[in-house]
């Protein structure tokens, strides 16, 4: 089973980046579908983890939700994630998750970009802010990504539905073709000799 | 089994009155607490190392020496030695001059330090912090073992014909431990050494500790020091005790919630469930330490962190009486239900009685030991032996 995680670091409830992720969620299980690949979607709203995100920041005590949450990651097939835009960027609760998560978690990994804003004036944040981090991260980003402003949820003609379509199918594509790391019980060894040798 | 404390020499301002000890102050009460310690009966003090305020045990052999010339039983030792930034001859001297005023009651923990300018500080570059650690270490134990050494490494200046004095007591080197939390690299040294493996346990569930102890019993098993239940693993641990619950619980909390090192984050309540801290009653320490080997298996070593986050040491040193009154509970309980093939952590006699061992199979007499007679550049003559009990 493929697995899908959608993350969202929306505020309020209900949330646009909840609503938005959902809909990502439903399309690209479907383009999966369409190719034969049954998924499964689990959701991480940002929201619900502050706190525990918060003393993981103080501490580097990963609480047991959190941790929950990084394993689901650590273990995806491949990540939708969808935040808020907040002063021209994304939310500091979607950047403390990446800053959380181990290092290497996203490597390889795909990753769906969303956004969502109360104009299109913010539009760009995908490639201005989230674009560099998950670049940095070195996942694999789909493209296009998805950016919904408060009036596209009203748009005629189904433009918005028609941009996930599109978006969750080249992300679905890129599942497909991707193999990221899975989450494995054990720590990598590398032998003492090759330390010693390499050192 | 093996119980002791391990500090690591904080100068933190007491919340509850604002005072900040000075760092004599501090420097003293760990001669205090030390001294405490072996009176309760504790058998290993092991003090850290840093190279920045608040921290004063810049110099830790210098302190303790002194400990070791007031104590006679307890195993003074470290956590951690700085393997990446100190020069590894001068732990051999540092440690072995320790090893000979103190008969023995050496040893040492590696660790890599987590102050990041001390590598600049000290000429070296983090990103080599594994590497250093695995380079000089390699260094330190043929300067314990091997009489004229040569060495070419990456980060030292060459050694050409050095031979390290003074020579280890007995010529048996002192027992190296290695700490590290979450670097599986660290984990396979140890391992591959035969050394102990030591996890801090106090910032990380216990869930995290068992994966790491367990990929180094593996390991040791596959590097053919014997089975994986013998290698030999020490373990990190705090509580703060009254006889009721409730006022541990309520004298902690002040401290707890503003620590340096995990205040401003979880509530104490949080951090209890998710780490081995337990603040509450003797008999709740006792069975909460106890159920450590649950997860880990049989261990040999149990340090508290006790000399923290501004606790005066009136209260330190009560909390030492408490921890003396459930010493022999606590001994009761790991002794049971531990299989004898499970070893002891070696210790100086431990270890020369095994040299001796060595000695007699290969049929040469006992009493050659020390095997490496050194004789005295200035004087021409060799040392006469030491009357020792051992």
């Amino acid at each position: 089973m493929t697995r899908l995680v959608v993350i969202t670091a929306g505020t309020g409830n209900p949330s646009s980046s909840r609503l938005l992720g959902e809909r990502l969620a439903d399309a690209s299980v479907a383009a999966l579908r369409d190719a034969g690949v049954p998924a499964e979607v689990t959701h991480i709203e940002l929201r619900m983890l502050a706190v525990e995100l918060a003393n993981h920041l103080a501490t580097r005590l990963p609480g047991a939700a959190l941790r929950e949450a990084f394993d689901e990651v650590c273990a995806a097939d491949g990540v939708i994630t969808v935040t808020p835009v907040f002063n021209g960027s994304y939310s500091g609760l979607f950047k403390l998750f990446f800053d959380a998560l181990d290092e290497g978690a996203m490597k390889g990994r795909p990753v769906l970009l969303a956004a969502t804003g109360g104009t299109a004036r913010h539009s760009l944040v995908i490639e201005h802010a989230m674009l560099p981090l998950f670049y940095y991260l070195k996942a694999l980003v789909a493209t296009p990504p998805v950016f919904a402003a408060t009036k596209d949820w009203g748009a005629e003609g189904g433009k918005l539905e028609k941009r996930i379509r599109r978006a969750a199918e080249a992300f679905a594509q890129l599942v497909l073709g991707a193999h990221p790391a899975k989450g494995e019980d054990d720590f990598e060894v590398v032998d003492f000799a090759d330390l010693l040798g390499g050192g | 089994m093996q119980l002791g404390l391990f500090s690591v020499g904080d100068i933190t301002p007491d919340p509850t009155t604002g005072r900040l000890p000075t760092e004599h102050e501090r420097i003293l009460a760990a001669v205090t607490i030390a001294k405490k310690a072996e009176d309760i009966g504790l058998d290993v003090f092991a003090l850290g190392e840093h190279h920045n305020p608040p921290f004063h045990p810049s110099s830790p052999t210098t302190l303790l020496g002194f400990i070791a010339a007031q104590t006679s039983t307890l195993i003074l030792s470290t956590a951690t030695t700085l393997i990446t930034t100190n020069d590894p001859v001068k732990i051999a001297e540092d440690y072995s001059v320790l090893q000979h005023v103190s008969e023995g009651r050496v040893d040492l923990m590696m660790g890599r330090g987590n102050t990041g300018p001390v590598y600049p500080w000290f000429g070296k570059d983090i990103r080599d912090g594994i590497a250093l650690a695995i380079e000089n270490y390699a260094l330190l134990r043929k300067l314990w073992r091997e009489e004229v050494v040569n060495s070419d490494g990456k980060f030292r200046t060459p050694l050409q014909g050095f031979t390290l004095a003074p020579q280890p007591l007995d010529g048996v080197p002192p027992f190296v431990w290695h700490g590290s939390i979450r670097s599986p690299e660290i984990a396979e040294q140890a391992a591959y050494y035969g050394d102990g493996f030591f996890h801090n346990n106090i910032f990380w569930n216990l869930s995290h500790t068992k994966r790491m102890v367990n990929l180094y019993r593996r390991r040791f098993e596959h590097h053919g020091h014997g089975p994986a239940d013998t290698a030999i693993v020490g373990l990190g641990g705090q509580f703060f005790m009254r006889r009721n619950s409730q006022d541990a619980i309520n004298e902690f909390r002040p401290y707890f919630d503003v620590a340096p090192v995990y205040g401003y984050g979880p509530s104490l309540e949080e951090f209890m469930a998710e780490t081995p801290l337990t603040v509450g009653s003797p008999q709740e320490v006792l069975e909460r330490t106890l159920s450590f080997t649950k997860e880990v298996g049989h261990y040999q070593r149990q340090l508290f962190l006790l000399d923290h986050a501004g606790l005066p040491l009136k209260t330190v040193l009560e909390q030492l009486d408490l921890l003396g009154e459930i010493l022999p509970e606590l001994r009761k309980g790991y002794a049971e239900g531990r299989p004898a093939h499970i070893p002891d952590a070696p210790t100086h006699a431990s270890l020369l009685a095994a040299a001796r061992e060595r000695k007699a199979e290969v049929g040469e007499p006992a009493e050659q030991l020390p095997s490496r007679v050194i004789l005295d550049s200035v004087t021409g003559r060799s040392p006469e032996p030491a009357e020792r009990s051992l």
